[in-house]
């Protein structure tokens, strides 16, 4: 069943000059309900106002947006019933206590006090929040205030759950706290959103991603699907007894996407698999090769290079 | 309702942490009472003249009371859409299962409980205090006059708020509009004994027409034909501040 579809979804805002300011650029994408999706790009690319037109926060210029079936523009209150959000900006009530935060927004969303406590501990634990549950977020640092924020989101059962760079100003811990608590709500059948700079978090979370600039999806698919957009790119971890310096420069004429040179191990990235073997073979030529590695590119590198790629036709 | 009562819990749980803000909201409209009102009635001494008949200037001033109160009580209500803006707690509540109108609702009636204290208040110390011969028939009505005069003004100056995305310069605009609104009413004085031009400019202003009902209603001065006029007035006022301050909040995000 799809829980969320976008098609051909335009966002314009007017721009001081009289002119238009086209954010968001003919997108289209569907998440089936149970999955994990991630919205993808650089600052400015798009994202948040994709996730401000989901939630009813701004009307699209043109398109649909279906949210388990509801217009975003005809039947905004529906959709608002069926998601919860955590927004990239800090948003908690500052001047009430950790407990109370969560009691009004419980009860906003539907939940007695009784059922609000009953669902506490497990967030209050999940979140580490027990030490601060009687202070006000006033005084408490930044990643606290986030995590207040995203816990939040775990009290209630609404079936869309959409977060912009959640995890965005919390520690390790929390972080890991956040991607298991995401990871347990997908599997509860929740459908989820997440637009991430940290490309790591996507790869380890979603079932598919929209990689998006300038308003267009420039590649989306199931991670493995992005990955082979006809890049094959391939990553080789090369680590030698030592380093000679003319390595670097032989390297470089195979023109790699990216290199790196650590100590004695060589870090690179070609888009072509005989590019790889070539630099493998140049490597063992060297007799001071002492381990190999290779992988497909990471996410990371696919994303880099598809954005460089964008960047290149939209400047011929 | 539900999320209605879900904006005044919220409201509520908010104002018990200040103290500070809960006393002026209680003592200010006492204050200028018992202060300006009482000075100033000393002041002019035989009061002033209303169609014809003099009138102790505590009596004429209890509306105006009433009436700022309620116009005070609206600005620092509306003024909490900047403080809840800067918390950013404002965007989440619009992605919340309510409507817009829910949102803006349940504010007025949060501001509106405030003021049925206040108006008790304001109202006891006129009777004991000052022996002002307040309507106690009418009062049901002197509430319901209240209450509406702190919707219809939440709701127009909700619409400045969501507009204007400054607070410093939300700030100068309402300092500016109160100015005038308030010396351009019948807030102050009777509109009788004041030049034609600014008794015309007075009729205009929907704080007039709300002073004069409140003042009819708790020592009933004033004509009935102009005050079911100036209800009828008020109340266009309120219904169509409400239609636009909702289309302002969805524009707002």
């Amino acid at each position: 069943m799809t829980a969320i579809s976008v098609q051909k979804l335009v966002k314009e805002y007017p721009r001081p000059d009289g002119g238009v300011l086209r954010a968001v650029d003919d997108i289209s994408f569907t998440v089936e309900q149970g999955r994990i999706f991630g919205l993808l790009g650089p600052n400015g690319a798009g994202k948040s106002t994709t996730i401000k037109v989901l939630t009813t926060l701004l009307p699209p210029t043109s398109g649909t947006v279906l949210i388990n079936g509801f217009d975003v523009v005809t039947r905004s209150l529906q959709v608002r019933n069926n998601l919860c959000v955590v927004l990239q900006e800090n948003a908690v009530e500052v001047f009430l206590t950790v407990r109370h935060n969560f009691l009004t927004f419980g009860r906003f969303h539907g939940l007695s006090a009784a059922q609000v406590e009953k669902k506490m501990g497990r967030v209050v634990e999940l979140f580490g929040l027990q030490e601060v549950l009687n202070q006000k977020p006033i005084d408490l640092s930044g990643g606290l205030k986030r995590r207040v924020q995203v816990a939040k989101m775990f009290l209630v059962d609404k079936p869309v759950v959409i977060l912009d760079e959640a995890t965005t100003g919390m520690d390790t811990f929390n972080k890991r706290a956040t991607v298991n608590a995401i990871r347990e709500e997908a599997q509860t059948g929740r459908t989820i959103i997440l637009t991430t700079h940290m490309l790591e978090e996507a790869e380890e979370l979603c079932d598919s991603i929209a990689i998006i600039n300038h308003g267009r999806i420039v590649a989306g698919g199931t991670m493995d699907e992005v990955k082979k957009m006809g890049l094959q790119m391939f990553y080789l971890t090369l680590k030698f007894n030592e380093i000679g310096k003319e390595l670097q420069e032989l390297v470089q004429k195979f023109a790699p996407v990216k290199l790196d040179i650590v100590d004695n191990q060589v870090s690179v990235t070609v888009r072509e698999h005989h590019t790889a073997l070539n630099i493998l073979s140049l490597a063992e030529s060297t007799g001071a090769l002492k381990h190999f590695e290779i992988t497909t590119a990471s996410l990371e590198d696919v994303f880099v290079e598809l954005i460089d790629r964008k960047r290149a036709q939209e400047g011929r | 309702m539900r999320n209605v009562m879900a904006v005044v819990y919220r409201d509520a749980l908010i104002r018990l942490t200040s103290l500070t803000w809960l006393f002026f909201d209680m003592a200010v409209p006492l204050l200028y009472l018992l202060m300006f009102g009482v000075g100033f009635n000393k002041a002019v001494g035989m009061g002033v003249t209303m169609d014809g008949a003099a009138v102790a200037y505590n009596d004429f001033f209890l509306a105006g009371v009433l009436s700022m109160s309620c116009f005070g009580s609206a600005i620092n209500q509306s003024y909490g859409f900047f403080v809840d803006r800067d918390n950013g707690i404002f965007y989440e509540f619009l992605t919340y299962p309510m409507t817009r109108g829910e949102l803006l609702l349940g504010k007025m009636l949060f501001q509106c409980i405030m003021a049925l204290a206040q108006t008790a208040l304001t109202l006891t110390a006129a009777v004991w205090l000052l022996n002002v011969p307040l309507n106690i028939t009418l009062l049901p009505l002197t509430i319901l006059g209240v209450m509406a005069g702190i919707a219809g003004w939440f709701f127009a100056l909700s619409i400045v708020a969501f507009r204007i995305r400054r607070n410093d310069t939300f700030n100068t605009v309402i300092n500016v509009a109160y100015f005038v609104l308030m010396f351009v009413s019948s807030m102050f004085y009777p509109l009788d004994a004041v030049p034609l031009w600014l008794k015309y400019l007075s009729y205009a202003n929907p704080l007039t027409w709300h002073t004069d009902v409140l003042r009819y209603l708790t020592v009933g001065i004033g004509s009935g034909v102009v005050i079911l006029a100036e209800s009828a007035g008020f109340l266009l006022f309120l219904l169509v501040s409400f239609w636009f301050a909702q289309q302002a909040l969805k524009k707002a995000a």
